[in-house]
Order: structure tokens, then sequence, then C-alpha cells
């Protein structure tokens, strides 16, 4: 919790990512194949919900089932219980793959600067 | 016959005591306002007339001090210490509790100022230097940490959070016409 603010900042600073650049490596470096994330609502779905651009992510289908579940069966609030661990299920799988890719890039910086360092002794 | 009757109500009109235009007419006056030994004078220079300005405020020769003469209209009225009516004892009983005054005290030229409801004088708690490098003090800090929390911003190590439709482009307002750049997120 925070090592990575003392590695950005003190030990490591030019090899941590920094969140406000574009992380710089090709994504399909180090993979013999990579998958593209399936999108399943549609864009007129997500409109017809009025849903905000903040939730219109890879998870919002979960959220349209569980918008409709709560809607069926108000007031019955503690229903959708099912629908509702489905999309945080979704949400948290989002998430780790964004501390994943993260970690990747920071890797990759560090392999970067062992190859210019070991270029360099050579 | 309607003129004598003309006559003597006109006398009677100017004879009484009435207010507006008929005390006007008949040189009689209220008896508010300052009187003519009471009205404020010219400044006092030699002793006899600092002796009769301090009787006149009811002040004693050696209390009675006049402003400085600059032009500026005191006359001679008396300078007396600027302090407030808070800093007066609020125990002794006043006449006028409320403005914490006596009967007949010479009042000071910015009385209607130094009232309790309005500029209060006493002396502060603690030293005024203390108060102000306690508050600046402070103040500074809290500036100081704000910009190291500027500078070196806490978040966490995750990358930016992914979304469909090339970032949601046409949801964010985009051109329909123009093609935005590819955007291709995959899973990892």
């Amino acid at each position: 919790m925070g090592a990575h603010l003392v590695r950005r900042y003190i030990t490591e600073t030019d090899t941590e990512p920094d969140p406000a650049k574009k992380y710089e490596f090709d994504p399909e470096f180090g993979f013999p194949e990579r998958k593209e994330r399936e999108m399943v609502a549609s864009q007129m779905q997500m409109n017809l919900a009025q849903l905000p651009l903040e939730q219109r992510d890879y998870c919002a289908q979960h959220l349209l089932k569980l918008m409709k579940c709560k809607r069926d069966n108000w007031p019955n609030f503690l229903a959708c219980k099912h629908e509702r661990h489905d999309w945080d299920y979704c949400e948290h799988q989002d998430y780790v793959m964004r501390m994943k890719e993260y970690e990747r890039e920071r890797r990759l910086q560090l392999r970067k600067k062992r190859i210019e360092a070991q270029a360099e002794a050579a | 016959m309607a003129g004598v009757g003309f006559r003597r109500w006109a006398q009677a009109l100017s004879k009484g005591k009435g207010s507006g235009i008929s005390a006007l007419l008949s040189g009689s006056r209220a008896a508010s306002g300052s009187s003519k030994d009471t009205v404020l004078g010219p400044p006092p220079k030699s002793p006899e007339e600092m002796a009769a300005a301090a009787k006149k405020y009811n002040l004693r020769l050696e209390d009675y001090a006049p402003y400085p003469d600059k032009g500026e209209g005191f006359g001679d009225y008396p300078k007396l210490p600027d302090r407030s009516q808070a800093e007066r004892d609020p125990w002794y009983k006043w006449d006028h509790p409320d403005l914490r005054r006596n009967w007949g005290e010479p009042m000071h030229w910015d009385f209607d100022m130094y009232i309790r409801n309005r500029v209060d004088t006493s002396p502060s708690p603690v030293p005024w230097s203390t108060m102000c490098k306690q508050l600046f003090g402070f103040i500074g800090f809290m500036l100081f940490m704000f910009y190291l929390g500027e500078t070196f911003r806490s978040y966490q190590p995750v990358a930016p959070k992914q979304y469909p439709y090339k970032n949601l482009y046409l949801e964010k307002g985009g051109d329909p016409e123009k093609q935005p750049e590819e955007v291709k997120n995959y899973e990892i």
C-alpha cells in the first residue's frame, strides 16, 4: 500500500509508470496472441437506459440486467443479489486487469532499463 | 370687525409658544440643543482659557488636553484616551449601565464609535504577535502541504480504465462524420 509511490518518487523514478502518460509498449509485445475485450451491450441499449458515461464500460451488460431486475422487483429491494453480484464481479475483474496492465508496464520498463545498462556496460 | 378679529388672531399666533412656523415667528427656542455657555469654543491658548475650557467640560485642569490645532475644527473639545466603553468596569454601578457612563461625564469625540456594540479596544488575551505567528504559521503550513500534495500526487497502481466504442467517441459528442483513431482494448 503505497510502495509504488515510494518507487515513483524516491527509489525508481525513471522506470515506475506515470499514470498521466500513455503506456509506450506495444500491447501485443510478449504475448503469442491476445484476445480483444468483448463489448456486449450495444450503444443503442446504453443510450435507451440513459447510463452515465462512467458506467458505459465493458460490464454494462450486467448493469443493464441489474437495473431491469430492480425495476421488475420493486419494492423488494433485496431481490437482485445475483445480478448485483455478477456486475460487481465483472467490475472486480476489470480492476484486476487494470492492476495487471500497470504491473506489465512497470516490468517492461525495468527490462528496458536493464537492457540499456547491459548495452552500456558492454 | 373682521379685520380686528384677524389682527387679534395673528397676534395670538405670534405670541404663542407653538412649534413650526409659529416658533420661528415668536422667537422662543426649545430646551434641547447646546446652550450659549456649553457650545464648542475656539482652541484655548492661554492658561485662563485652558482652565475655563476644563471647567466647561467637567474635567480637572490636569486631565484636560485639547486637540492639537491643525484647523480640523475640534476647537477646545478635550482629547480623551482612545479607549472603548468595553474596557470599563462591567461591575461598577454606572448611571447608564449599557453605555458604562455616568451622568455629566465628558464624552469622547468618537463616543458613538466606542460603544460596546461597535469598536472594541480591549487588549487581546494573547500577545498580538503570538496570534499572528500562530495563524499565519498554520495557513502557511497548510498551503505548503497542499503544494506538496499536488506535486507528488497519490494514486492507485492501476492503468487507466478502458472504455468501448473508441473511448465512447460518439457518446462524448464526437463528430459522426470524422473517423477517430483506432482504440483496441485487450484482456490480460
